[in-house]
């Protein structure tokens, strides 16, 4: 999933100040999972611009409402009546839901809640990790479902490094050493000669570093 | 006090009884509404804010001592959410200060008297909800 984390309140009420009728917009997939953009989360956070508003002596009417998804235009139509309605919309959804909402609704000043973080996992209740770059040259099979790319400090594909210690990052001691848990992975599936094989320097061109990527798939467009 | 204080009180109803507090004269003056919750576990930061939408002065939750929690973990849940909606109040000038939980033994009956009576002393160097 898509993991991102809220705008501190003093950025959201700053880039709102303008306006007088907000409608927060959340999104119910990825940022619902994570905690940054689901319907509790418009509502605690209607609540709260409420308060600090009310407090500043300043009137605001805010609208809430969550999509199922933004990143796709049927479920965005959904929105539309309520869209029309305010002056702008604070998405709470990932940065590829603001833009799509902003795409759909040319008119309509369209602003960011949350902060689009990483694509990661929900690795226990309340604690989510990266685990991919989106690097559109996926070598997970090589390293035993382990993506070196995401997960170790250097990004090395021809590891490890040998500054790890006791099975830890020498970057960060917090996070575990991506290439401990290579070996010991490639070693419970009996396939560590994998790691004899020389890994050529990634071709980054498949990456972001290439622009904006685009996947068009023939079969399903009319 | 200059105003008279609006209190909400959140309560687990295995922690404390409403009668608890029906006489306490020095409460008399003090306008307290309060919210059953048949475990702390349902404490849930929205409806801490509304509570301060609707006019309260302080929100009190009252949760049942660590360990006692008869659905084991309620008490640790409403810690953590209180402890972030406190920091939300902060963050959004308010006073965090005006948000409390205690942990109540039911069979202290004065605890909940003496709670309110502080949370009093409290809001009179606060002063009223500046967003009520």
């Amino acid at each position: 999933m898509i993991v991102g984390e809220q705008k501190p309140i003093a950025e959201i009420k700053e880039s709102i100040a303008p306006y007088s009728k907000i409608l927060i917009l959340g999104c119910g997939t990825c940022v619902k999972t994570c905690f940054a953009g689901g319907e509790d989360e418009v509502a605690v956070l209607a609540s709260a611009l409420r308060l600090a508003f009310k407090k500043d002596g300043r009137k605001i009417e805010i609208e809430e409402k969550t999509i199922e998804r933004q990143c796709e235009d049927e479920f965005i139509q959904e929105a539309a009546v309520a869209i029309s309605r305010n002056d702008a919309v604070l998405s709470l959804a990932c940065g590829a839901g603001v833009q799509d909402i902003a795409r759909c609704f040319v008119k309509t000043i369209v602003l960011p809640g949350v902060n689009t973080t990483f694509i990661g996992i929900l690795e226990k209740q309340g604690t989510f990790t990266e685990e991919c770059l989106g690097c559109g040259d996926c070598k997970l099979a090589i390293f035993g479902g382990i993506c070196p790319v995401t997960r170790c400090s250097k990004k090395l594909l021809n590891g490890p490094c040998g500054g790890s210690r006791d099975g830890k990052c020498e970057v960060n001691p917090d996070i575990d050493c991506a290439w401990q848990q290579i070996i010991d992975r490639l070693k419970t599936l009996g396939q560590l000669d994998n790691l004899r094989k020389y890994i050529p320097p990634k071709n980054w061109r498949a990456s972001h570093a290439g622009g904006p990527r685009k996947l068009v798939r023939e079969d399903h467009v009319i | 006090m200059e105003f008279e204080p609006k209190i909400t009180i959140f309560y687990c109803i295995n922690s404390f009884s409403e009668s608890a507090l029906s006489h306490v004269d020095e409460i008399d003056h003090v306008d307290i509404k309060y919210i059953k919750m048949p475990c702390s576990g349902m404490t849930k930061d929205v409806y801490l804010l509304r509570a301060f939408e609707a006019g309260a002065d302080a929100v009190i939750v009252l949760v049942c001592p660590e360990g006692k929690c008869r659905f084991v973990e309620g008490n640790i849940r409403a810690k953590k959410r209180i402890k972030r909606t406190k920091s939300l109040l902060d963050e959004i000038e308010l006073d965090g200060e005006r948000l409390s939980m205690f942990n109540l033994n039911p069979k202290d009956k004065d605890a909940a008297a003496k709670i309110i009576k502080d949370t009093l002393l409290k809001l009179k160097d606060l002063g009223p909800n500046p967003a009520a």
